[in-house]
């Protein structure tokens, strides 16, 4: 538990993490208002642009928040490679020689830093959802029923994809190459995969964390059309498997090296 | 790559011990073994016998002070060892208690980005301590530090001596050492060459003598004779004659010159030894050991001035 906190300080000293945070809070109020305020359209991207105050309106702003995702996941990443980046990871293994140890208090430390990432962002959105309604766009209880289906959906992704974020760095040691590895998955790799073989594809990170994001989405049949997705506890079990299986596998490769 | 085979050495408490050994000698390698960071391929490193991971509280028991690269640049000294404190559940009471020790009293609340080497040597050492650790494990403590600061950390290590507690340091500064350390180790490519009290080792050590007399032609005589029949310790290599009461005899001792001249009746003005330092040991066991084929070789001919030189330390 003495880790956990020392990790929780880590974040806490240092301004790149309120930069993070800052950047969070930032991306989401401008692609709520972009989305927000862009002219909605009848065609093709009427699913992204819906007519203002409708359910689908306000459905279509608060996905805004799966930016929180990309930011959580470099929380994550940052927390494992900046050791190594820094050198602090000498003074980290001289304080806690067992270094599944510290891998672990990483985890749990940045699963929370996942769900602050989140929380953030979600505390933007719902200042701009009660903005907009009390500009008389919509009702508040549409809004607030709208973002009931995302949130809890996004809070758990954000969660456990800054975890992944630490898997990851665990196994790859440099921050750069981790970030890379990291979004370059997400963007590029998955949707060829997807495209090709939908199979597996619905399994990668991302696929799986939007799965788990429509937990609360799907209810309401509000998927965006997507199907080729897994099941929501699946997606959270998958995401939670790569944290945890990347992280073991740099705990016994990587991690188990000298630190010179 | 080998950088340390077949070593073992036990220190004792309440000494200093000097690690001593030229670059690439294993020094660093064999520090971070003993303190978890790096595995050996076989064998043991052991702190109190038991090995660096098994310890119940490492950061109460040994104190690493290692290269002084270790800190995030944006986080402050304070912050910085107080997440080594919440590790081992340390109170920040302690922190700037350490900070005060190490002369960081006012410097607490700055990023260590600005600091300068000596500073984050200092930092450095303060995390080492916030534990109060039995056992204090220093590479290159000097490194960076001005001229205070290295009289510094001589009085430091040597109080942290005093107290009962073990002190390892590695040093290539040979003069620093020799004033600051009781016992030495002495390592070259990777394997141990010397261990012990350091004034036992210089005993041994042979050196220059110089002798003013005004029988210097009685006294070169003598002591060729010495060196041809051989009746004693340590008999001089070379015998000669520089100016005319002047006497240079090298590879002998004080304590084998002495003795020889107050039989024959020589009348001695003058007698000093050089060259019976840390240094002229550490060369004449090092040689030819240093990693990657470079032996740096014996220097040029010792100096001959200054008086007899005591290695042991103060």
């Amino acid at each position: 538990m003495r880790q956990v906190a020392a990790e929780l300080k880590k974040f806490r000293t240092i301004w790149s993490t309120w930069l993070l945070l800052g950047i969070t809070a930032f991306l989401v109020a401008a692609l709520t208002a972009v989305i927000a305020f862009a002219p909605h359209d009848r065609g093709a991207r009427e699913l992204l642009f819906p007519m203002r105050g409708t359910t689908r309106w306000f459905d279509s702003i608060f996905s805004s928040l799966t930016v929180s995702l990309t930011l959580a996941l470099v929380l994550g990443i940052l927390c494992m490679t900046g050791e190594y980046r820094h050198k602090t990871i000498t003074p980290t293994y001289l304080a806690q020689p067992r270094r599944g140890r510290v891998v672990v208090s990483k985890l749990l430390a940045s699963a929370l830093g996942g769900a602050v990432v989140a929380v953030v962002a979600g505390a933007v959105a719902l200042v701009f959802g009660f903005s907009v309604v009390g500009a008389g766009i919509g009702d508040s209880s549409r809004m607030l029923t709208e973002y009931r289906h995302v949130f809890p959906g996004v809070l758990a992704a954000a969660i456990l994809y800054a975890v992944y974020g630490v898997g990851l760095g665990a196994l790859l040691k440099n921050q750069v190459v981790a970030i890379v590895v990291g979004l370059g998955v997400t963007a590029i790799l998955e949707p060829i995969i997807v495209a090709v073989v939908p199979s597996v594809g619905r399994w990668l990170p991302g696929q799986v964390a939007q799965a788990l994001e429509s937990v609360t989405a799907n209810a309401n049949g509000l998927n965006n059309g997507i199907t080729h997705l897994v099941l929501w506890w699946q997606g959270g079990l998958a995401l939670l498997g790569y944290g945890i299986v990347l992280a073991a596998a740099g705990a016994f490769t990587t991690l188990r090296s000298d630190v010179t | 790559m080998l950088a340390v085979d077949d070593l073992s050495f036990v220190v004792e408490p309440g000494t200093v011990t000097g690690f001593l050994g030229p670059n690439g000698a294993g020094k660093t390698t064999t520090l971070r073994m003993l303190l978890g960071l790096v595995a050996p391929t076989s064998g043991s490193a052991l702190v109190n016998g038991r090995s660096y991971h098994d310890l119940a509280d490492p950061t109460r028991t040994v104190g690493g002070v290692l290269e002084a690269s270790g800190f995030h640049p944006a986080r402050t000294a304070r912050n910085h060892l107080r997440i080594v404190g919440t590790v081992a559940g340390i109170d920040s009471g302690r922190v700037d208690e350490v900070l005060e020790l190490v002369g960081l009293g006012t410097d607490g609340d700055r990023k260590v980005g600005g600091f300068s080497l000596g500073m984050r040597q200092r930092l450095e050492l303060a995390r080492a301590l916030l534990g109060d650790p039995q056992v204090l494990i220093l590479d290159e403590p000097a490194n960076g530090l001005d001229p205070q600061g290295i009289a510094w950390m001589r009085g430091f290590l040597r109080w942290y001596a005093s107290q009962g507690r073990i002190v390892l340091v590695s040093s290539h500064l040979l003069a620093e050492a020799a004033q600051t350390v009781d016992r030495v180790i002495i390592l070259a490519g990777g394997r141990l060459v010397a261990e012990g009290p350091l004034d036992q080792l210089l005993q041994g050590a042979t050196t220059t003598v110089r002798v003013r007399t005004p029988d210097a032609e009685r006294l070169v005589r003598l002591l060729e004779d010495a060196a041809a029949s051989g009746p004693v310790d340590h008999p001089p290599t070379s015998v000669r004659l520089e100016g005319p009461d002047v006497v240079m005899a090298e590879g002998t001792t004080a304590e084998t010159v002495g003795p020889l001249m107050a039989r024959a009746g020589i009348v001695v003005y003058e007698m000093t030894s050089s060259g019976e330092s840390l240094e002229q040991l550490f060369f004449e066991l090092t040689e030819g050991l240093e990693q990657g084929g470079h032996p740096m070789g014996r220097p040029g001919p010792p100096p001959t001035s200054g008086g007899p030189v005591q290695g042991s330390a103060p």
